[in-house]
C-alpha cells in the first residue's frame, strides 16, 4: 500500500504498510475512490468518447467533396436498393440507386450547418438579451423575462411546423426558426449568472473608475459568464441537429442541394421491411453525432476548472 | 388562494388569446392561397372566388380577425376545410387518442425515470453509473422518428407482437408509447439524479445521516421529499408539451391524434381547422400548467400559493 505523500526516505521499504509512518491516513486508494476523482474520471471518459463519436462523423462530413464518392444525387436506376457493401456502395444504395454513404454525408454537411448557424443566432440573442435583462434589470427584465414565459406555455413544435410549412423550408428559415426555439436556454442561464455577477466587487470598482455601464458589462461581466455560456451552446447543437431532423422528417426540411437526415430516414421508411439499411444506417449517423456533442457537453461541464497559469 | 387560481386563469386565458392571434396572424403573412388546395390546382378564376367567398378570405385581414374574435367566444371556429366539419368538433374528436397516449407515456416514464434517477445519484461516478449514464444520453440523442420506425420494424414486422399502426386494440398504444417514453426517461432520469445528487451534498442529508435516520427513508423521505417540485414540475411540463400532440410518433405510428391532424391541416392550409387546433391544445397545455402549479403546497408544505416572491 502506498502512501499519497512519499514516505521519509529513512522507512525500509520492506516494513508492512500499516506500519508506516504516515502524515495522513488519507491513502491513494480513498483518493481513487473519492467522490472528486471518480467525478474527474468520469468526465474524462466522457469527454474521450464524446470526442471519439464526433469526430467519427465530422470528419467524413467536412471532408465528403473530397472523398472518392459517387455525387450524392447521381441516380443509377440498375443498381436501386444494394445492400451495404456492395460495388463500392459502403453504405448501400437507396430506391433511387443513389450512394448512402454519400447522401448522408452531403445531407450532413446541410444539417451541420443548419445546426451551427442555429445555435450561433441562438447562442448571441441569448447572451445579449440575457445578460442585459440580469444586468439593467428593471423594464428590461420584465420585457425579457415575460417573452421566456410566453415561448414556454407555446406549443413549440407546432410553431415551427407552421412556420416551416407557411414560409417554405428554405435554410434560412429554417436555421431562424430553430434559433428562435433556442435562444431561451441560453438567456435564462445567462441571465442569472449575470445576477450574480452584477453584485461582486469589481462591478462596483469598475463603476467608481467611471466605466458607463453599458462598457461595464461588455468589457468585464460578459467575459466572465461566456465559458458557461458556451458549454449550453454546445449542448443546443445536438438538440438543434434533431430539430432539424425531425422537421425534415415531416417534409419541412431543406430539399437543395442535398436533402438531410431526416428526409433521407423518411425516403427509406417505404422500403424498411425489404431494404433495412436505408433507415438504419443514417439513423445511426445521427445517434452516433448526437451522443458525441452531448457527451463533450457534458463532460465539459463535469471537468473541474483547470488551475490558472501560475496559481 | 382564489385570488391566485382567477390571477393564474387570467394569465393563462391571455397567453391562449395571444398564442392563436400569432398564429392567426402568420397564416395570413405567409404566401400560398388556400382556395387553391382547396379547390384544385384546375379550378377556374371563378371557381376560386366563389370559394373565397365562401369562406370568407376575400374579406379585408381586420374583418376576418374581427369575425375570429367573434367565433373564438362562441367556441365555434368555422368549417374545416378538408373534412367538411365543424373544426372544433373535428379536433375534439382526435384529443382522446393524444390524451390516451400522452398520459400512457408521462406514467412509463415516471414509473422508470425517478427509481433509474434514484439508483444514478445513490452512487456517481462508478462504473455501472456511468454505463447507464451514457444510456441516458444516448436515450436523449436518439430521434424519436427513427427510434418509432427501428420499433415498428422490430416488434411489429420481424417479430409481429404489436400492430404497426393505428389505434385499433390496446396493444396499439405499447410502441408509440415506448418510444416517446425513451426519450423523456433519458431526460427525467438525468435531472433526478442531478437533483438528488444536490440534495444528497446538502448539510442537512449529513445532519440526518448522523442522526441514524435509515438509508431508504433517507433517500425517498429526505432527499426526494425536497425533489418532489422540481420533478413533479418537469413530468407536468412534459405532460402539456405532449398535449400539443406528439407530431413526430403520431405520424410514424399514423396514430389518430392532434398532431398528426395539425401536419394535414398545414398542408392543405385548413385555416379553421389549424385555429382550432391550436386554440384547443393551447388551452389544455395552459389548463394542465395550472393543476401543476396548485399541486405545489401538496407536494411541499412550505408552499403558499400567491405569496411567493418569484413566479
Amino acid at each position: 500500500m502506498s502512501l499519497d505523500t512519499a514516505p521519509p526516505a529513512e522507512v525500509p521499504a520492506d516494513m508492512p504498510p500499516a506500519r508506516t509512518p504516515s502524515p495522513s491516513a488519507v491513502t491513494k486508494e480513498l483518493i481513487a475512490k473519492a467522490g472528486a476523482t471518480r467525478r474527474r474520471k468520469a468526465a474524462q471518459w466522457k469527454l474521450r468518447i464524446g470526442a471519439v463519436c464526433t469526430l467519427i462523423v465530422i470528419i467524413p462530413i467536412l471532408l465528403a467533396q473530397l472523398l472518392p464518392l459517387p455525387d450524392a444525387n447521381h441516380q443509377d436506376l440498375s443498381a436501386r436498393r444494394l445492400p451495404p457493401l456492395m460495388d463500392g456502395h459502403l453504405f448501400g444504395t437507396d430506391q433511387l440507386g443513389r450512394d448512402l454513404l454519400s447522401r448522408v454525408l452531403h445531407g450532413g454537411q446541410v444539417s451541420l450547418t443548419i445546426g451551427i448557424l442555429a445555435v450561433v443566432v441562438s447562442g448571441a440573442i441569448g447572451i445579449i438579451l440575457g445578460a442585459a435583462a440580469g444586468y439593467f434589470g428593471g423594464w428590461v427584465d420584465t420585457v425579457v423575462s415575460r417573452i421566456l414565459e410566453a415561448q414556454m406555455s407555446l406549443p413549440l413544435l407546432m410553431m415551427l411546423l407552421l412556420v416551416v410549412a407557411l414560409f417554405g423550408p428554405s435554410i434560412p428559415v429554417i436555421t431562424f426558426v430553430i434559433a428562435i426555439a433556442q435562444w431561451p436556454e441560453v438567456a435564462r442561464l445567462t441571465r442569472s449568472m449575470v445576477l450574480v455577477e452584477r453584485e461582486k466587487p469589481y462591478v462596483s470598482a469598475a463603476r467608481i473608475l467611471g466605466l458607463h455601464r453599458i462598457q461595464i458589462l461588455i468589457q468585464h461581466i460578459i467575459p466572465n459568464v461566456i465559458k458557461q455560456a458556451t458549454l449550453v451552446v454546445l449542448l443546443l447543437l445536438a438538440q438543434a441537429v434533431l430539430l432539424e431532423s425531425a422537421l425534415s422528417f415531416l417534409g419541412a426540411g431543406p430539399q437543395r442541394p442535398f436533402a438531410t437526415w431526416g428526409r433521407i430516414i423518411s425516403d427509406g421508411q417505404d422500403y424498411i421491411t425489404t431494404s433495412w439499411w436505408m433507415v438504419t444506417l443514417p439513423g445511426l449517423v445521427i445517434v452516433l453525432m448526437v451522443v458525441g456533442v452531448n457527451l463533450l457537453g457534458d463532460g465539459l461541464r463535469d471537468r473541474p476548472r483547470r488551475k490558472k497559469k501560475g496559481a | 388562494m382564489t385570488n391566485y387560481i382567477l390571477k393564474r386563469l387570467g394569465q393563462g386565458l391571455l397567453t391562449v388569446f395571444l398564442t392563436v392571434s400569432t398564429v392567426f396572424i402568420l397564416i395570413r403573412l405567409a404566401p400560398g392561397d388556400p382556395a387553391v388546395s382547396y379547390a384544385g390546382p384546375l379550378a377556374t378564376t371563378e371557381q376560386l372566388a366563389k370559394v373565397r367567398e365562401q369562406f370568407g378570405l376575400d374579406r379585408p385581414v381586420l374583418e376576418q380577425y374581427w369575425i375570429f374574435l367573434q367565433q373564438l367566444f362562441t367556441g365555434n371556429l368555422g368549417t374545416s376545410y378538408s373534412f367538411q366539419a365543424p373544426a372544433m368538433q373535428v379536433v375534439a374528436e382526435r384529443m382522446p387518442y393524444t390524451l390516451t397516449l400522452a398520459t400512457a407515456s408521462i406514467l412509463l416514464t415516471a414509473v422508470v425515470a425517478i427509481p433509474l434517477g434514484v439508483w444514478m445519484s445513490r452512487r456517481p461516478d462508478t462504473n455501472r453509473e456511468l454505463g447507464v449514464n451514457v444510456l441516458t444520453i444516448a436515450g436523449q440523442s436518439m430521434p424519436d422518428f427513427w427510434t418509432g420506425i427501428m420499433l415498428l420494424t422490430g416488434f411489429a414486422v420481424l417479430i409481429p407482437l404489436f400492430p404497426a399502426s393505428g389505434f385499433a386494440t390496446w396493444g396499439g398504444l405499447v410502441l408509440p408509447t415506448v418510444t416517446i417514453a425513451i426519450l423523456q426517461i433519458a431526460l427525467i432520469s438525468r435531472m433526478v439524479r442531478r437533483e438528488m445528487t444536490a440534495n444528497f451534498a446538502a448539510p442537512f442529508l449529513t445532519v440526518a445521516r448522523s442522526r441514524g435516520v435509515r438509508n431508504s427513508v433517507l433517500t425517498w423521505r429526505y432527499a426526494m421529499g425536497n425533489s418532489a417540485i422540481p420533478v413533479f414540475t418537469a413530468l407536468g411540463t412534459r405532460f402539456a408539451a405532449m398535449l400539443n400532440g406528439v407530431v413526430v410518433v403520431e405520424v410514424v405510428f399514423a396514430w389518430p391524434g392532434v398532431g398528426s391532424l395539425i401536419v394535414r391541416a398545414l398542408e392543405t392550409r385548413d385555416y379553421p381547422l389549424i385555429q382550432a387546433t391550436v386554440l384547443l391544445t393551447a388551452l389544455l397545455a395552459v389548463a394542465v400548467q395550472l393543476v401543476i402549479d396548485l399541486a405545489y403546497p401538496l407536494l411541499d408544505p412550505r408552499v403558499r400559493l400567491g405569496k411567493a416572491a418569484t413566479a
